[in-house]
C-alpha cells in the first residue's frame, strides 16, 4: 500500500490523539492500545475517520486489533478493501 | 460484621486453590491474594504507616491492585485508589488533598515520572510495585515490596474506621473525596452478593475501573462470595470481549450504559454461545428503556439487573429484580434490604407515590462524609440521611423511578424539563445510537434544549425527523430547539455523559 495512505493515517492520529505534527512521535507499527494512545471512544473515532475520510466501511466483525491497532495495520486493512 | 479482609482470609483458608482474579495469562487464587495482601500490610507497617493514615494507589486493574488495596485496609490504613487515566497534576492534587504520605505506584504508569517529581517536592514517599501479567507476577510483586519483617498481629478492623477515600467524578464539576468505612464496604458487598446470588463458582468479567465505586463493588462483592473475577482491560474491540464471554464460559458481566451501547451497536451477541452467562448488571447512570429491551433480546438467557446508587452510598442503593423488568421497565427497583429510602420535597417532607422529589437514603452503606469538607458533608448527610441530589418518584407499588438530577433540569420558560426524559424519547428513534440533551442559554426562554445525537452506522435521521418524533411523544416545550450530530458524547472517565460539555 502507498506511503501516502500510511502518512494520512499517521497524521490523523498525531493530530487527534497526540496533538503534535512530529512524525517521530508515532511509529508505524506502534500499538495504539499498548501505548495508551487510543481507548474505546478513540477507536470509534478512528473508525469514523476510516469510513468518512478514507471511504472504507468497517464491519463489526472487522473491529479487531489485527485490522486497527497500528498505522500499518489500518493501512493494510484499508488498502485491502479498496 | 465480618470485614472484607476477614472474608478473603476465610476463603484462603477454606478454598486456597480457588481462582480469585485473572488478568491476561495470570490467575491468582485466594491463597495467592491473601498472601500478597499480608505482605503489603507488613510492608506498610514496617514503614510506620499508622492506623487511619491514607495510602494512595496508582495501580491499574489487576490482581496486584486487589492485593495492594486490601493490604492497605489490613494494615488499618485507608486506601485512596487513584484514577489511572488521570494526569500527574490532578493526581498530585488528590494526594495532597487527602494527606497521603505514601503512594504505592506502578512504575510503568505513564505519569509515574512526572508524579514522582511533584511528590518529591511535597515530601510524599513513593513505593514502586511491580505489576505484571506473567505467571510469576505474584512473587515479583511481593519482592518489590521488600523483605517480609514478621510483624506482630495486624491492627483490629473497626467497622466505623475509615477504609477508603474515593474521589468521585461528579458530572457537574470538581471531584470530591468520599470517605467509606470498613462497615460501609462490608455491608454493601454482602447485600449485593445476596441479591445477585453470587456463587463461589461464578466467573464474572469486569471491564470497569476499580477506582470508581461500581467497579469496586464488583471486586468486593465477588471476592466476599469467593467467586472468580476476570479482568477485561478495554472495550476498544468489543468483538474480542464477547468472544471471551463465550470462550471462557463467563457467568456474569458488569457494565455501564456506554458498555452495553458499544456491545449492542458493534457486535452481534446472538451469534455467540453465551448460554453460561447467568446475569449482567447495569449501573452508572440511566440506560434508556429501549436499550434495556435490546439487551434483554440479545441475551435471552441472562437475567438483567438494573441498579442505582452513588459513591456516597458506597455503591448501591436500589436494584430491580430482573423478573420485574416487563412490568416495571424504567424503574431502578426498590431499596436494598437494610436501606431505607424516602422521596422528599424541598421542605424535607416525605412525598406520596407519584410525586417527584429528592431521593434520600439511610443505611449501613451511607458514607462517613467528604474528606476534609465538613460543610459539604453536612449538606449531603443530615441526621444519617444521605441527600443524593437525584430526583425520583415512587409508583403505587413502591418502585422507584429516577427523574433526573436537580442540577441538570433544563428551565424552559415556566417549565422544568428533564434531559433524561427527552433522551429516552430520542433513544427510540431509528438511526439514533446514543443521545444526550442539555440546556443552552436563550434570550427569550431562559434556556433552550439542545440534543446531540450519535447516529447508528446505517445512517442518521434528519433534523426534521428528530423534531417530528419529539413532537409526537413530548409536550411542545420539550422539543429540542437545536439538534446536532457527533461521533461520540463527552464522558467522564467512569463513562457518565457530561451534559455540561454539550453546549
Amino acid at each position: 500500500m502507498s506511503d501516502e495512505l500510511k502518512e494520512q493515517i499517521r497524521d490523523f492520529i498525531l493530530e487527534n490523539y497526540l496533538f503534535t505534527t512530529d512524525k517521530s512521535a508515532l511509529g508505524l507499527d506502534d500499538s495504539l492500545l499498548g501505548r495508551g494512545i487510543v481507548d474505546s471512544t478513540g477507536m470509534l473515532e478512528i473508525i469514523f475517520f476510516i469510513e468518512e475520510q478514507l471511504g472504507v466501511k468497517v464491519k463489526d466483525e472487522e473491529m479487531v486489533p489485527d485490522n486497527l491497532d497500528g498505522v500499518n495495520k489500518i493501512a493494510a486493512f484499508v488498502a485491502g478493501k479498496r | 460484621m465480618t470485614s472484607l479482609i476477614a472474608a478473603i482470609e476465610s476463603q484462603a483458608r477454606r478454598r486456597a486453590g480457588a481462582p480469585a482474579l485473572s488478568w491476561h495469562k495470570a490467575t491468582w487464587n485466594y491463597a495467592d491474594l491473601a498472601g500478597a495482601m499480608a505482605r503489603v500490610s507488613d510492608a506498610l507497617q514496617s514503614r510506620s504507616v499508622a492506623t487511619g493514615d491514607r495510602v494512595a494507589l496508582l495501580i491499574k486493574n489487576s490482581p496486584q491492585f486487589a492485593a495492594a488495596y486490601f493490604g492497605v485496609l489490613a494494615a488499618g490504613a485507608a486506601a485512596v485508589p487513584l484514577n489511572v487515566q488521570e494526569r500527574a497534576v490532578v493526581l498530585a492534587r488528590q494526594i495532597e488533598h487527602c494527606g497521603a504520605r505514601l503512594v504505592l505506584a506502578d512504575p510503568t504508569h505513564v505519569e509515574f515520572g512526572e508524579l514522582g517529581k511533584q511528590l518529591a517536592v511535597a515530601g510524599v514517599a513513593v513505593l514502586p510495585v511491580k505489576v505484571q501479567d506473567t505467571a510469576d507476577a505474584r512473587d515479583v510483586f511481593c519482592e518489590s515490596l521488600g523483605a517480609p519483617t514478621q510483624r506482630g498481629a495486624a491492627p483490629e478492623i473497626k467497622p466505623e474506621s475509615l477504609a477508603c477515600i474515593i474521589y468521585t467524578s461528579g458530572t457537574t464539576g470538581r471531584p470530591k473525596g468520599v470517605m467509606l468505612s470498613h462497615g460501609n464496604l462490608a455491608a454493601n458487598a454482602r447485600v449485593i452478593a445476596n441479591y445477585l446470588d453470587i456463587r463461589a463458582d461464578d466467573k464474572v468479567m469486569c471491564p470497569l475501573p476499580f477506582h470508581f465505586s461500581y467497579g469496586m463493588s464488583v471486586l468486593n462483592s465477588n471476592l466476599a462470595a469467593g467467586a472468580h473475577v476476570v479482568l477485561e482491560d478495554n472495550l476498544a474491540f468489543p468483538q474480542v470481549l464477547v468472544k471471551r464471554l463465550q470462550d471462557e464460559a463467563i457467568t456474569a458481566f458488569a457494565g455501564v450504559p456506554s458498555t452495553y451501547s458499544l456491545l449492542l451497536g458493534r457486535t452481534k451477541l446472538e451469534e455467540f454461545d453465551l448460554s453460561r452467562l447467568r446475569y449482567v448488571t447495569q449501573a452508572g447512570g440511566a440506560m434508556p428503556r429501549q436499550q434495556i429491551q435490546a439487551l434483554r433480546a440479545a441475551l435471552p438467557r441472562a437475567r438483567v439487573f438494573i441498579m442505582y446508587g452513588q459513591t456516597e452510598a458506597t455503591a448501591r442503593l436500589t436494584y430491580l429484580t430482573p423478573e420485574k423488568l416487563d412490568e416495571k421497565l424504567g424503574s431502578v427497583g426498590q431499596a436494598l434490604p437494610g436501606v431505607e429510602i424516602e422521596i422528599r420535597d424541598t421542605e424535607g417532607r416525605a412525598l406520596p407515590a407519584g410525586e417527584t422529589g429528592e431521593l434520600v437514603a439511610r443505611g449501613p452503606n451511607v458514607m462517613l462524609g467528604y474528606w476534609n469538607d465538613p460543610e459539604m458533608s453536612a449538606r449531603s448527610v443530615r441526621d444519617g440521611w444521605l441527600h443524593t441530589g437525584d430526583l425520583a418518584h415512587r409508583d403505587a407499588d413502591g418502585y422507584i423511578f429516577i427523574d433526573g438530577r436537580e442540577v441538570e433540569m433544563i428551565k424552559v420558560g415556566a417549565f422544568r424539563v428533564s434531559p433524561q426524559e427527552v433522551e429516552e424519547v430520542l433513544a427510540a428513534l431509528p438511526g439514533v445510537q446514543e443521545v444526550a440533551v442539555t440546556g443552552l442559554p436563550d434570550e427569550l426562554l431562559g434556556q433552550a434544549i439542545k440534543a446531540v445525537i450519535v447516529p447508528k452506522a446505517e445512517g442518521a435521521p434528519t433534523v426534521m425527523a428528530v423534531k417530528a418524533h419529539c413532537r409526537a411523544h413530548l409536550a411542545t416545550y420539550k422539543i429540542p430547539k437545536i439538534v446536532e450530530f457527533a461521533a461520540e458524547l463527552p464522558r467522564t472517565s467512569s463513562g457518565k455523559v457530561q451534559r455540561y460539555k454539550l453546549v
